[in-house]
């Protein structure tokens, strides 16, 4: 069944059409003369001076956490690139030295011209070891190589760039709770 | 040459006229393509194009010039491009000319509007006269309207010779829009021929200066001629000329470079003449007042006409550089308040950009503050005439300073009308071709000869 919009009944004084125009004329006029004289009336911004504030939880470009003595917290345990509907995670296993961590990656890299930003990875992830919290929207890259992230890419980032009650990213060297961290690590109570 | 130049002063003048009005207005069209492109922009509530600057060394900041670098990169862009003619084109010789006529139709076409009251001035035992227009014609308007319809010609023969069938569309669809309205448009106006009792733009608007304003007698014909004349010059809602979903672009389909600026200048050009056009029919033309004002002695009504303007042109000087002070303070709080906006947003150029907007500043305020002193310095400035032969001859600086500010005039409510075009151009959706011509011939055309029957009658009952 083919749905039928009527067409609105104009009246007659609609139909001349004139004041119609008038009237559509002072909407446009208002609205001109609002963004000449009010610039926080535009919803656009000057990008890239302005940049947009894009929160916490938008899935972004993707990070390795790390422990408190800068090794990342992945376990090499393959539960992400398995999740991973776009298969852009590669990993490669190597032996761990603690003896409390059977693996560690050797290689942890991902293709971001093939991930999909669905964060199924984040989900996945048994020890939060990948997060896609880096507020990195915008990836530029001059080769497709350039667009494949090295294990040393993913854990090159800085607590200060994350917020103070975010305590695993502050663990990490260089943030507020990484002294605490690491004499928890040492006196083997950390992991 | 230069020994007869000193002698004859007037006469000099009156042949640079010639070049110079239609140079002059020439110069606006930088200034309508930013007025189009931030139109439209604000109207639709974004910055619009503010992005191309010229760095200035010394000054740490980029000169952008609210959006005027854009033509310069337009230009430099159009004249480098390669010089194309297709192929398949099925005249070079009229691919090459189209674009010109109508740009070349277009130039003469200023030289025909009376952009100041003549000067009287004294020549052997009597009195001459400086017309205040290139080209001074007791049938100016047709001669203005002859040219007009050239431009059409320009338009059908590189559509043609273009020898695509979407420019052909175009090309035809231009001829007939400029048949449909021609019409109207000369009818329309025909209400002041009646009124004035001349063809003559000069005397047209001198009698609205004795009067009052076209629009206030016309009000029916103002508005039949604004529509039409949009439509003259392809303007929303009248532009299917071109139609990006119909026929591509039109006319202009296989123009590229420096031929596709022609035409598009041309464009803008017929819009700026039929605003002047308007503005010199239906708003007083370089007249300052609609009606009448008791500004006579004791409170006597006036008409501020030229000769009003002459006796008091310092004041009247004076009191327009007051209101562009204003202006200019109004634009200086303006360009501040974005300053501020843009520094708080916390904009990785904030400095920088800070630097440019306080230059912005500084530039209307010095703007505002010279206008002051200039009217400080003018009020109540005037000299008295000579009587020549019954005919009052004044002095050359208040024909000078009369001639600047009634052309400031002109094109202070020529520039008001062409924000009217983009106003509308934004504002209304286009018309079906359909439409357009039901609208030109069924209600144009009637309504402005209904029009015309009204105005000769009250015209032949009043006197």
């Amino acid at each position: 069944m083919a749905k039928v919009v009527p067409r609105p009944e104009l009246d007659a004084w609609q139909r001349l059409y004139i004041g119609e125009i008038f009237k559509g004329l002072l909407t446009t006029l208002s609205h001109a003369a609002r963004s000449l004289s009010d610039p926080a009336h535009f919803p656009t911004l000057q990008y890239p001076e302005q940049r947009p504030d894009i929160p916490r939880d938008y899935r972004a470009r993707h990070r390795l956490m790390k422990r408190a003595d800068g090794s990342p917290r992945c376990v090499a345990c393959y539960m992400c690139s398995t999740a991973c509907p776009a298969r852009c995670i590669h990993i490669v296993a190597e032996e761990s030295p603690d003896k409390h961590i059977e693996k560690r990656p050797a290689r942890f890299e991902i293709d971001l011209l093939l991930c999909v930003f669905c964060g199924y990875c984040v989900e996945a992830c048994p020890c939060d070891a990948i997060r896609m919290d880096t507020k990195q929207a915008v990836i530029v890259g001059d080769s497709r190589a350039s667009f494949v992230l090295t294990k040393e890419q993913l854990l090159d980032w800085d607590p200060k760039d994350y917020p103070p009650d975010d305590v695993q990213s502050q663990k990490a060297p260089g943030g507020l709770l990484h002294e605490q961290a690491l004499q928890e690590l040492r006196s083997g109570t950390g992991h | 040459m230069f020994e007869w130049i000193a002698a004859h002063p007037y006469e000099t003048i009156a042949l640079l006229l010639v070049p110079a009005v239609p140079l002059l207005f020439f110069q606006l069209l930088p200034l309508l393509v930013v007025l189009e492109r931030r139109g439209a922009a604000f109207i639709q509530d974004r910055p619009g194009p503010n992005r191309a600057g010229i760095p200035i060394p010394g000054l740490g900041f980029q000169l952008r010039a609210f959006g005027l670098i854009y033509n310069l990169c337009d230009f430099i862009k159009l004249a480098v491009k390669e010089d194309f003619v297709p192929r398949f084109a099925a005249s070079r010789f009229y691919y090459v000319v189209g674009p010109f006529i109508p740009l070349i139709a277009g130039l003469i076409l200023p030289a025909f509007i009376p952009v100041f009251a003549p000067i009287a001035y004294a020549s052997g035992d009597g009195v001459a006269w400086l017309a205040g227009q290139g080209i001074a014609s007791h049938s100016g308007l047709l001669a203005l309207f002859a040219f007009a319809g050239l431009s059409a010609y320009g338009l059908v023969l590189g559509s043609w010779a273009a020898n695509s069938k979407y420019a052909l569309l175009g090309g035809l669809r231009a001829s007939a829009m400029m048949i449909s309205y021609e019409v109207a448009i000369g009818l329309a106006a025909a209400g002041m021929f009646l009124i004035c009792g001349t063809f003559d733009l000069a005397r047209i608007v001198a009698w609205q200066g004795e009067h009052v304003w076209g629009i206030i007698v016309q009000p029916l014909g103002f508005l039949l001629f604004t529509a039409a004349a949009f439509a003259e010059s392809n303007r929303t809602p009248f532009d299917v000329v071109e139609g990006e979903s119909e026929i591509v672009a039109g006319f202009h389909t296989e123009y590229g470079a420096m031929r596709f600026m022609l035409v598009m200048s041309a464009e803008y050009f017929h819009m700026l003449v039929a605003a002047a056009l308007i503005s010199t029919l239906f708003l007083g033309g370089y007249h300052l007042s609609p009606i009448p004002l008791p500004l006579g002695p004791d409170g006597a009504w006036v008409a501020l006409d030229d000769r009003w303007m002459r006796e008091h042109i310092g004041s009247v000087t004076a009191v327009l550089l007051i209101a562009l002070a204003l202006l200019a303070l109004y634009a200086a709080r303006l360009v501040e308040r974005r300053r501020r906006h843009y520094v708080a947003s916390g904009a990785s150029d904030a400095a920088r950009r800070g630097r440019e907007y306080r230059f912005y500043t500084g530039l209307f305020l010095a703007l505002a503050g010279l206008a002051g002193l200039a009217a400080w310095a003018l009020w109540g400035w005037s000299e008295a005439p000579r009587i020549i032969a019954g005919t009052a001859v004044w002095g050359w600086k208040v024909d000078l300073l009369t001639a600047i500010v009634q052309f400031h005039i002109l094109i202070a409510k020529t520039l008001c009308l062409a924000w009217l075009f983009v106003w509308v151009r934004w504002t209304l959706p286009r018309f079906r071709y359909d439409q357009i011509m039901a609208l030109g011939w069924k209600v144009l055309l009637n309504a402005a000869l209904v029009n015309l029957l009204l105005t000769a009658l009250l015209v032949k009952l009043i006197g």
